[in-house]
């Protein structure tokens, strides 16, 4: 390892970018090899960056916070929507392996992916075979000790076999009626997420979209939130974190109409550390004024009853 | 855009950074009308062009907000770490140098202690470094301004002054003395 920095001014002096050729490979190389030397450059460099501060001074104009809130809020939906999606793909998984009863084999099939595929989405996702329901294998005899008894039963007639193999096919074509329909309440959940997604994408695309910031109020639990409403499309949707209600409380959101009284758009009581997020429809001639979510009895009231928790204007 | 609320005055950097990890944009909101305008100075001290300014400006508080990480508050203050990922990013700007985006916000080891969190503090401050600035002499003056403003190092500065290597050397080293010996007084003498 090179020797130390000589003196304590070579830090500031690469810090501000002044060592050049050999000097400054001969410090990077040391650096490279001394933690001791390092937290002082890391010093030095908080030191000579209050330079900056004699810059003469010029405020950015208002349009950058602007674009910046505007492009923060679009990553914010844009993961909402990418976490959407991302439910909607572990549900399918974990139903395809429920129905399988566990087996990766037969749930691969069934979703239409590669075996090995269906593995890494399962790890991905977190879900095991025990997570999903007892383990069984699909393929296994349903009715081991009947066929079992059957085997040694070899002078049974053959009338008797003739029926138990039509319990057995009768038996085998209901699961595969009920495995049926269960597929179509998945297909039909998930075209119903598909379609939340393409509200969601629609309402940020149009230019009719409006995007209020709901500010949290004194006192009142940590959170913030933002309402995205579009009255041409009827569509209103929520985004936010906001602490978790007390014990018997929950949370309701208000649409504030320019006329008229406080309408309800939603109550919810958040688990901590998730975001909520729902879409709803506006009623048809409503011009908002503002929103508000306030805290009320658990499972919420008709008309805005408790304390004011965040408020947005229209 | 409205500026700081009271709650969000009284909240300390690493409070909002906090809130920030929970994906709170109010305190990003926050941040940015703590020390856009002090970032925006340097930003268009180095690069004289507003544009380019402002898009860095944007970029380092969005950074912020998609991964706050890079920044621990144990290891030192907010606006140091942040007036170093500017300069850097200035700088690289103009030497048309374009490092990985999101690289510099985990390469910016720096540790200062400065607290600016007010803007009364954050006025006193800038008044100290200019001052010291002000009480050096004008070669010395010049050629810190030349490195840290211009990104240029000591064999550049001595190109564009003419002046030799050496005396380039000299001066920007008893500019730094200069430099920590009057802001650490000024730092005592107030604390």
């Amino acid at each position: 390892m090179n020797a130390h920095p000589t003196g304590e001014e070579d830090f500031d002096l690469y810090a501000l970018g002044a060592l050049d050729g050999d000097e400054k490979l001969a410090f990077e190389s040391h650096l490279a090899e001394c933690r001791q030397c390092a937290r002082k450059l890391a010093e030095a460099r908080g030191r000579i960056a209050m330079l900056s501060l004699a810059a003469p001074r010029v405020e950015p104009s208002p349009a950058v916070k602007q674009r910046l809130m505007a492009q923060v809020r679009t990553e914010s939906i844009t993961r909402s929507v990418r976490n959407i999606a991302d439910n909607a793909r572990r549900n399918a998984i974990s139903d395809a392996l429920q129905k399988a009863n566990g087996s990766f084999e037969d749930a691969a099939a069934m979703l239409g992916i590669d075996h090995e595929a269906l593995l890494d989405l399962a790890q991905k996702y977190d879900l095991h075979p025990a997570s999903t329901g007892p383990h069984k294998n699909p393929r296994a005899n349903p009715f081991p000790g009947f066929l079992g008894r059957w085997r040694a039963a070899v002078l049974v007639p053959a009338f008797a076999a003739l029926a138990i193999a039509t319990a057995i096919l009768w038996q085998q074509n209901r699961n595969l009626d009920r495995q049926l329909a269960a597929l179509r309440a998945t297909a039909a959940q998930q075209q119903q997420q598909l379609d939340d997604a393409r509200h969601v994408a629609d309402l940020i695309g149009s230019s009719d979209t409006v995007t209020v910031a709901l500010a949290q109020q004194p006192g009142q639990p940590q959170g913030s939130a933002h309402v995205m409403y579009n009255t041409k499309m009827g569509m209103l949707m929520y985004d936010g974190e906001i602490a978790p209600a007390p014990a018997a409380k929950s949370y309701e959101l208000w649409v504030i109409p320019t006329d008229g009284k406080p309408i309800n758009a939603g109550v919810f009581n958040p688990v901590t550390g998730r975001a909520d997020h729902w879409m709803m429809k506006m009623p048809p001639g409503v011009e908002p004024r503002m929103f508000a979510v306030t805290l009320e009895p658990q499972g919420g009231m008709p008309q805005p009853t408790g304390p004011m928790v965040l408020i947005g204007h229209a | 855009m409205s500026s700081e609320s009271g709650t969000e005055l009284r909240a300390s950097d690493a409070a909002l950074i906090e809130r920030i990890v929970q994906r709170d944009q109010a305190a990003l909101a926050a941040l940015y009308d703590r020390y856009a305008g002090m970032l925006s100075s340097v930003l268009n001290r180095i690069l004289r062009d507003t544009q380019a300014a402002e898009e860095i400006l944007q970029d380092i508080f969005f950074q912020l907000w998609r991964n706050p990480s890079p920044f621990d508050p144990a290891r030192g203050s907010l606006p140091g770490w942040l007036m170093v990922i500017a300069r850097n990013r200035a700088i690289s700007r103009l030497r048309r140098h374009n490092p990985a985006a999101g690289d510099e916000l985990s390469e910016a080891a720096a540790v200062s202690t400065i607290n600016i969190e007010t803007a009364v503090a954050q006025q006193q401050l800038i008044g100290r470094v200019k001052g010291a600035l002000e009480n050096l002499p004008a070669e010395q003056r010049a050629a810190i301004e030349l490195a840290y403003f211009e990104g240029m190092s000591h064999s550049e500065i001595a190109q564009r002054t003419g002046d030799p290597l050496g005396t380039v050397k000299t001066r920007l080293r008893s500019a730094v003395e200069s430099l920590k010996r009057t802001l650490h007084a000024q730092a005592a003498s107030t604390s």
